[in-house]
């Protein structure tokens, strides 16, 4: 084969882009032993890439057009119908072999099925019973209110339109203990009687888990009263209830029961009067 | 030399024909073929990166005290995993960038299967015999959200531990086991500590396992039944024109992987990608906003914002809201995406063999239909990205919401109608472009000398074309 | 740099004496003739108070249809409102927004004790010092009880009901300690109770920190985090990769 004609400036153009290549690499290897620093690692090492990238697809390009496309044949020759035949009469053959003794197959099938079955049951390991945990939380009857960093919450604490997140006494931090805490003006909340039983002087908590899909409640409109979920967006009604008003959470914020206890000290009556967070199957 | 070498493997692996076979075997280089390289070299680079980010990463929700060089953070009570990624990111020298280049490698790799996707779709290159190969593909996307998934909530900052609860709850949401499921994959009541080992090993060896393994069978399948490929002077049916391996085309493709990756080095020193040390830790009573899944998710998060406050209850049993937009919709969407092939088939009556690819306008129908699905995707997207684009175009988000209510039942079906008028319109007006026009080539005579021809569209190629003219789509 | 430095030690020397004056109101019935100098001040924004206030809020402060009243709302919220150019509106009808700040110092001054001489009540202008507060604290307190609404990197968010949780780069320390104490909007206030001075010295430090740090990993794309990122990704990296390799393979 006679060796394909010169092509001065591609070659020289491959050249340049494998010498950049070469030196940034270089520059990486100094940057690394000075340190490194983010940006120009990036660079250096998109343009050492780059760079052999580049000068090969112009070497595949311009240095090899005189090497000629070819055309190939897809297929092997489709089988003939007595090879398919035969194909299909083998494994025929064999599986009739093995049903012909029908007891023995279904002796077979029998135990797979329970050996597969029963290698199902380790799966069982991996998490205790769900039980009914979804259906309480840590708070208790007298439990007092404490703030995530464990400070007691007194009737002080709020000042109207103010919001703060609360866990009971013990369990700060619990996830699926988190409550808000909101207070609004008096004589604005229009909760059922034991709903307005278990929000003093205008104090009313909820659960913070959002209904929809969990998400911590992090947004309080305190000019609305509403609270609003960062993750999708579902706003419920402060005053009424925890109703949800838009968005897709389709129930209320379970309402925490509290009064006002020794030295101001806020207490929960009780446990939500719901099952927190979003529905579950089970959920009575 | 190297014939030595070749004759010693062919004495124990007897592989000289296959690897003869293999070096000439002829490639078509239409550019929008390489997509899948890309997606592949990608997926490569985030093994690589992946490697390095293992041997740094501490897979444990347990907690520690922060002391690292990142001030904000100092002496603030965060959990292992946090506390090495931070590390990673602060203290292990080119690790900021190496974590960056992974994050990006997966968005990269995500974006390029998607644009791969949906240039098979549109030219039907998933028709008989490559059903398999696109069924293979659709398990690669899902697999390949699911490497994502698991990866973004590895670190365990505060908007991972979000999106990590909005799974739980989805799980939840399944009727008759959703509890037991929910309890038993994340190890109890949300967040239990065993979570986030759990997501480590699926991360770094049960997912990238399974996506190898695809991996492995699809480009078997696509090495073996050959590429399809664009009409053209002297192209047939059962032949397959294109650039032998070796050289061009290993060059060619070696260049792709280079590319690729420079453009995530680029990406990884010169963009910041979730800047965790900004979100904190993770805290379970706290969220951050903008809370957004990562791009791939987004339209399964759009889907969440914008489906109705609906619930099922049934029996004394509640069949939770998120059930029918976070899994059972999904399912719909990927079972339909993986079927497609028998579907179109079926309903087009076409059983035949296709080795052209078809462009759009062949195949109206289905065009219309893949238009009509990637507007409702977007539309999706936006869904899931409406409180940003509310601040960014000031709107109320509320009422965007309106908007975006509308366009996703709207927006796909003019979509879809436009597209097929434009196909249909474009095959009537009898300017039939899908005939490459015959072209002028140089050939070496005998002589030493050149000699000018055109190439005639062979009959086989009008053949074909009449075949694919009556094909799947024609109204 | 330091011109600004110099105008905030000013204005704080300025609010200082003003707290002085507001503490004084309460004394009011036994202070003697008020000075010349305050009289001149009270008197400038009374005129001011008129021209640009009376309109919405009313001649005694006591609200109109077309705005609420003042009464109860306090030095700090007054100075928020001017100091950031949410007020005055150009018409009641729009939102109030950060904009270019109408009035100086020295006028703000005049209106917010004006203001205070005719409306009692709400929070004193806070004296925030971000030097004095402790930086993780700070970080801690502001991912706790800001970051749902401003966004973790405090670039802003919409959160509903028509309202965007603005970003706050351009706040500073005082304006951040007045909108923690006031609760501008829909924001909810927070009061000693819930962060004490030194937390909102300590958020101050970390929101100003915040504003040239935390951007190691290179350009900050908004900090609105994955619609950013999915953008970028689809925009320079799948374009760049749809670019190369358009050129790398050829055209049939």
């Amino acid at each position: 084969m006679s060796s394909p004609a010169p092509r001065r400036p591609a070659e020289r153009a491959i050249g340049a882009c494998f010498a950049l290549s070469f030196l940034a690499a270089v520059g990486l290897i100094i940057l690394y032993a000075a340190g490194g620093q983010t940006q120009v690692e990036g660079t250096l090492l998109a343009v050492a890439l780059g760079g052999i990238g580049a000068g090969l697809a112009v070497w595949a390009k311009r240095l090899m057009d005189h090497l000629p496309d070819e055309t190939q044949p897809r297929h092997q020759p489709a089988p003939t119908d007595a090879e398919l035949d035969s194909a299909a009469d083998t494994m025929e053959t064999g599986l009739e072999e093995i049903r012909r003794r029908r007891f023995l197959f279904r002796m077979l099938v029998a135990a797979g099925a329970a050996l597969g079955f029963a290698a199902l049951f380790p799966i069982r390991s991996l998490g205790r019973a769900p039980g009914d945990s979804l259906e309480s939380t840590r708070w208790t009857p007298g439990a007092r209110l404490v703030t995530a960093q464990g400070d007691l919450v007194t009737d002080a604490t709020l000042e109207t339109d103010s919001f703060i997140t609360v866990f009971p006494e013990g369990s700060a931090g619990s996830a699926d203990s988190q409550a808000v805490l909101i207070r609004v003006a008096p004589g604005l909340l229009r909760l059922s009687p034991t709903g307005m039983a278990g929000a003093p002087e205008g104090l009313v908590a909820y659960s913070k888990i959002c209904t929809h899909a969990g998400c911590p409640l992090g947004l309080y409109l305190a000019e609305e009263h509403q609270l609003r979920c960062p993750c999708h967006q579902s706003t419920f009604d402060v005053l009424d209830g925890a109703k949800p008003v838009y968005g897709p959470a389709p129930k209320p914020l379970p309402q925490l029961p509290i009064v006002v206890g020794v030295d101001g000290v806020l207490e929960a009556t009780g446990d939500f009067d719901r099952p927190v967070g979003p529905s579950f199957w089970d959920e009575s | 030399m190297l014939r030595r070498a070749v004759q010693e493997l062919d004495e124990r692996l007897d592989g000289t024909s296959f690897l003869r076979q293999s070096l000439r075997k002829a490639f078509p280089t239409d550019w929008s073929f390489l997509l899948g390289e890309v997606t592949l070299y990608a997926f490569v680079l985030l093994i690589l990166t992946g490697i390095f980010l293992t041997f740094f990463y501490v897979a444990s929700s347990a907690p520690t005290t922060y002391r690292g060089p990142y001030a904000p953070l100092q002496g603030q009570s965060v959990s292992q995993a946090y506390d090495s990624v931070l590390r990673i990111s602060f203290e292990v020298r080119s690790g900021l960038v190496m974590r960056q280049m992974h994050h990006w490698a997966a968005l990269v790799f995500m974006w390029s299967m998607v644009a791969h996707l949906v240039r098979v779709f549109f030219t039907g290159a998933f028709r008989k015999p490559r059903e398999i190969t696109w069924a293979i593909g659709v398990a690669l996307l899902v697999g390949g959200i699911a490497a994502g998934f698991t990866g973004y909530s590895l670190p365990d900052d505060l908007l991972s531990g979000t999106g990590l609860r909005i799974i739980y709850s989805a799980v939840l949401s399944i009727p008759f086991a959703g509890t037991w499921l929910a309890f038993l994959f994340f190890g109890g009541e949300f967040p239990a500590s065993e979570l986030i080992p759990r997501l480590f090993i699926l991360h770094v060896l049960l997912i990238p396992l399974l996506l190898l393994t695809l991996l492995g069978a699809h480009l078997t399948l696509v090495w073996h039944q050959t590429h399809t490929q664009h009409r053209g002077p002297g192209k047939t049916e059962d032949t397959v024109t294109g650039t032998p391996v070796w050289p061009r085309f290993a060059l060619k493709s070696a260049a792709v992987a280079l590319f690729t990756w420079a453009v995530v080095a680029l990406l990884g020193g010169l963009f910041q990608i979730n800047p965790i040390w900004l979100y904190g830790g993770f805290v379970p009573y706290e969220a951050p906003s903008p809370a957004q899944p990562d791009f791939y998710a987004g339209w399964l998060e759009g889907i969440l914002r914008l489906w109705p406050n609906w619930e099922l209850h049934l029996f004394g049993h509640t069949v939770g809201n998120l059930f029918f937009p976070a899994v059972v919709l999904p399912g719909i969407v990927f079972t339909i995406l993986a079927l497609w092939p028998s579907l179109e088939a079926r309903v087009a009556g076409d059983h035949g063999v296709h080795n052209f690819a078809q462009r759009p306008r062949e195949a109206p129908l289905r065009s219309a239909l893949g238009a009509a699905g990637i507007t409702w995707f977007v539309v999706l997207m936006l869904a899931g990205s409406n409180d940003v684009l509310a601040k960014y175009l000031q709107v109320e988000v509320d009422r965007l919401n309106t908007w975006l209510k509308l366009f996703v039942f709207v927006l796909p079906p003019v979509a879809g109608f436009v597209t097929f008028r434009i196909c249909r319109d474009l095959r009537r007006k009898g300017t039939r472009p899908i005939r490459a026009p015959s072209r002028v080539t140089f050939a070496r005579t005998a002589a030493g000398g050149f000699e000018e021809r055109a190439d005639p569209p062979s009959a086989s190629d009008e053949r074909a074309e009449r075949a694919a003219d009556a094909g799947p789509g024609a109204p | 740099m330091s011109a600004r430095t110099e105008a905030r030690v000013l204005s704080r020397i300025l609010r200082v004496g003003l707290l002085l004056a507001i503490a004084g109101q309460i004394a009011w019935s036994f202070r003697p003739a008020p000075s010349r100098a305050d009289t001149d001040q009270l008197r400038q924004g009374q005129r001011l108070f008129e021209a640009s206030c009376s309109t919405c809020h009313g001649l005694n402060a006591q609200g109109t249809q077309n705005g609420p009243t003042l009464q109860g709302v306090g030095p700090a919220a007054v100075d928020f409102m001017l100091s950031t150019g949410r007020m005055p509106l150009s018409n009641p009808g729009v939102e109030p927004a950060r904009q270019r700040v109408t009035f100086t110092r020295e006028q703000m001054d005049a209106i917010i004790a004006y203001v205070a001489s005719i409306a009692s009540g709400g929070p004193a202008i806070p004296d925030v010092r971000p030097n004095e507060g402790d930086l993780p604290t700070g970080a801690a307190l502001f991912l706790a009880n800001c970051a749902a609404c401003h966004g973790a990197g405090a670039s802003g968010d919409s959160v509903g009901g028509g309202q965007i949780a603005p970003p706050l780069n351009p706040a500073d320390a005082t304006q951040i300690g007045e909108a923690i104490r006031v609760g501008p909007g829909v924001m909810p206030p927070f009061s000693e109770h819930t962060l004490s001075g030194s937390d909102v010295n300590a958020i101050a430090r970390y929101l100003l920190w915040l504003r040239d740090h935390g951007d190691e990993g290179g350009l900050q794309l908004g900090r609105v985090g994955a619609v950013a990122e999915g953008l970028v990704a689809a925009v320079v990296g799948l374009g760049l990769m749809l670019l190369a390799i358009r050129l790398t393979g050829s055209k049939t």
